[in-house]
């Protein structure tokens, strides 16, 4: 046999048992390298996984001092929610607002008429008065039946009249200006009423900054932690895939060793 | 023994004019029980009235065919139309026709205009002459159309309604004023300013004064103007205006209460008063207003009851008129044919004025022209106060004293003689009368005026001064014998005048006083 394998191979059959071995060793080396890298890529996936896992969103939520919350969900949605006298408040508000709006965008027409009304009814005792004085005056002067092509009337009568007609005058321009100033202080108040509504969840945002802060902080740390679990888990996998690898590299060294023995003795 | 003759000098009797009012043996004698067609002279005597002398010569339109054929109906207004121009007009009314000219009346009645009545008021304004009266419209006349026309035919027209077809019409303060309409008897216009043709537009107007009359209710007579007062008389009160310069402005001055004015034709303006016709008798304005409503302030106490009875009896028309020239305002019953010639020389102590009777009057319309003649209208057409003859024809004037007591009313009176002193006439038979203890059966004695000139008596004027000029002025003093006796005893005067005046100067009885009866 150890002739055999001297006229085939040119050495014996210890050298060629040898050389087997040294083969072996290369070939389980070889092997072993292959299966060095498989690990290192199931190791890094598994770290990614992990890391993944251990860097993911965690749902927060911050609640405020009057009950609202804010709710940030798994998947990065968010929801706010009011407290419900928050939400009483802001519905008052929207109510509110709905209204003044409603009525500032009403014709003046029927406010003006309405203002004129009033105000006439103010005015309108006194224009008796001055009518009822005047009848008296004119009465004692005998010219309660006075009627000129002139003045209509008495000279007094038209003045008065004139007044009074011009204080109409007034009074409805003064109505129009009024129900347009209303008309105006309705828009203002539906503006603040619809501005108020928004106050609990303006407010509701403000409080959130500092809970978004802490959640941004506890993040971080978790972010951190990743990292250095990551760094920590890939030094292991370093170092276990450096013995892997050492092992194949002694195997080889040792097959390599076997060979260089069989076929460097001649 | 012979008994002394007593005597009593009626110097210038009658000089206080008629008294009817108090008794009359307690009257002062310078009354006169009658004084007609008589007037108080300038140096206070009781005189003849002057007549009238016809100016028309053809009067046919004032020929009534229906209803009283062949009668011609008297002329009842005339007015003087005169303008910036120097143009004038006569203008009558009569016979139901306006009419115009003085010698020839023609008619002047626009073309298909209607009229039935002849109760109508002319007034001069601004160059034209306006005629109202009640319910019928206006008319108007100026010298540019020189026609007459209803107002609102006129060109320059404006707002002439039936509304102010006014029974008065007074021209004063630059514009026309009207009342006394059909229905509306409360109510004044008054047209714009200076233009009696605008009725509407600019400063015209109107008043309605019903709740004005002091009594609660009046109507409207008669309109005056008077130191910038608008005067309106109603039937029983007075309402005055102040400011009537500007009548839309013009307020109420005074109201008087129970005097109210009798016709629209009454008043007459003597320049610083205002004369009208109440109830009770002639008033002043201005004493009215000062005195208010109290009965005393009359201008004829005198004859009070006769005026109210004459008043109450007439039912056709009142015409006056005022003369300064001859110092009276007449006062002309037509329907009763009665004038009243109330003299303005003076007053006597209680405030009323001398006056006189016209008896049997024809005169039914007056006119005092510009250059201050006085026409006359009546049925003869228009007249001219002038002359001592009526259209030709002698007037009758009588003289009655009161009656007279010489002192003492219990005792017999014998007149053995009158002795009258007559100023002026001529060739007239003039009569004395008497008569005994209210006894109207008179015994008369005639005598005869000798005629001016040679015949007179003394042929000399008295105080060489002619009274009326163009006469030569006589006294006449006669002595008449008288007979009968009485307690009191009337004389009077009674003389037909024939173209010349006659004033009574004086009259003398002589009477002898008998015992106590």
């Amino acid at each position: 046999m150890d002739e055999f394998f001297r006229d085939l191979l040119g050495i014996g059959a210890g050298e060629a048992l040898g050389g087997a071995a040294a083969l072996g060793l290369l070939g389980s080396a070889y092997n072993r390298l292959g299966d060095i890298g498989e690990r290192g890529l199931g190791l890094g996936e598994e770290l990614a996984q992990r890391q993944i896992e251990q860097a993911g969103f965690r749902p927060y939520t911050v609640t405020t001092a009057t009950g609202g919350q804010f709710m940030a969900g798994p998947e990065g949605q968010y929801t706010m929610a009011l407290s419900p006298e928050e939400q009483a408040f802001q519905q008052q508000m929207f109510g509110g607002a709905g209204q003044f709006f409603q009525q500032a965008a009403m014709p003046t027409g029927d406010r003006e008429a309405a203002i004129y009304e009033r105000m006439r009814a103010t005015m309108s005792p006194e224009e008796e008065r001055q009518r009822l004085a005047l009848e008296e005056r004119l009465a004692g002067q005998g010219r309660l039946g006075v009627r000129t092509a002139q003045f209509g009337g008495a000279p007094e009568q038209f003045a008065l009249a004139q007044a009074q007609e011009e204080a109409r005058n007034r009074a409805m321009l003064g109505a129009m200006q009024q129900a347009q100033a209303e008309q105006a202080q309705q828009a203002a108040l539906g503006q603040q009423y619809l501005g108020a509504g928004y106050v609990p969840q303006a407010q509701m945002l403000s409080a959130l900054a500092p809970g978004q802060t802490a959640a941004a902080a506890q993040q971080q740390a978790q972010l951190y932690g990743t990292g250095l679990f990551g760094e920590a888990t890939a030094s292991g996998i370093d170092a276990l895939l450096g013995s892997a690898l050492g092992q194949a590299n002694l195997l080889g060294a040792a097959g390599t060793g076997l060979l260089a023995g069989l076929f460097g003795r001649d | 023994m012979a008994q002394q003759l007593s005597t009593i000098n009626l110097v210038a009797p009658a000089f206080k004019g008629v008294n009817t009012e108090d008794s009359p043996i307690a009257q002062d004698p310078s009354f006169a029980e009658i004084a007609d067609n008589a007037i108080i002279d300038k140096r206070g005597r009781i005189a003849s009235r002057k007549g009238y002398s016809v100016l028309t010569t053809d009067r046919s339109e004032l020929l009534n065919t229906t209803p009283n054929p062949d009668v011609y109906e008297p002329v009842r207004a005339i007015a003087e139309f005169r303008d910036s121009g120097g143009n004038t007009e006569i203008f009558s009314v009569g016979n139901n026709k306006i009419l115009s000219g003085t010698t020839t009346l023609v008619d002047e009645t626009p073309s298909g205009y209607s009229i039935t009545a002849d109760n109508w008021k002319i007034v001069n304004f601004n160059d034209r002459i306006y005629m109202f009266q009640r319910g019928y419209e206006p008319l108007v006349y100026d010298n540019t159309s020189g026609a007459v026309e209803a107002m609102s035919d006129h060109t320059h027209s404006n707002g002439v309604v039936s509304t102010m077809y006014g029974n008065e019409v007074l021209a004063a303060y630059g514009r026309l004023w009207t009342a006394d309409f059909t229905t509306d008897k409360s109510t004044i216009y008054w047209s714009d300013l200076l233009n009696g043709l605008h009725w509407s537009g600019g400063t015209s107007g109107s008043i309605d004064i019903s709740k004005v009359w002091p009594d609660g209710y009046d109507e409207i007579v008669a309109l005056a103007a008077h130191n910038g007062l608008l005067i309106i008389f109603g039937q029983h009160s007075i309402v005055v205006y102040q400011g009537a310069e500007t009548p839309a402005s013009m307020t109420l001055a005074d109201t008087v209460a129970g005097v109210g004015c009798v016709d629209r034709d009454t008043i007459q303006h003597t320049g610083t008063d205002v004369l009208f016709l109440s109830h009770t008798g002639l008033r002043s304005f201005g004493r009215t207003i000062q005195e208010k409503s109290m009965p005393i302030s009359t201008l004829s106490k005198t004859i009070t009851k006769d005026l109210i009875s004459l008043i109450q009896d007439e039912n056709s028309f009142y015409r006056t008129v005022y003369s300064p020239e001859e110092n009276f305002y007449l006062l002309t019953f037509v329907g009763q044919s009665t004038t009243y010639c109330f003299d303005l020389r003076g007053a006597l102590e209680d405030g009323s004025l001398r006056v006189t009777r016209w008896p049997s009057s024809v005169f039914s319309a007056y006119e005092r022209l510009q250059n201050g003649k006085l026409y006359i209208g009546s049925d003869q057409g228009i007249s001219e106060y002038k002359g001592y003859q009526d259209n030709g024809e002698s007037f009758r004037f009588k003289y009655y004293s009161p009656s007279l007591t010489f002192g003492d009313a219990s005792k017999l009176k014998f007149i053995k003689k009158i002795k009258p002193t007559i100023i002026g006439a001529s060739g007239e038979v003039a009569s004395i009368k008497f008569a005994y203890d209210f006894d109207k059966t008179y015994r008369s004695v005639a005598f005869n005026v000798p005629s001016a000139g040679a015949g007179a008596e003394f042929n000399v004027a008295k105080f060489n001064i002619d009274e009326y000029s163009g006469t030569t002025q006589q006294v006449v003093r006669k002595a008449l014998n008288a007979t009968g006796s009485g307690s009191t005893v009337v004389v009077g005067l009674e003389a037909d005048i024939d173209g010349n005046a006659l004033s009574l100067q004086e009259i003398n009885i002589l009477a002898l006083v008998g015992k106590t009866v």
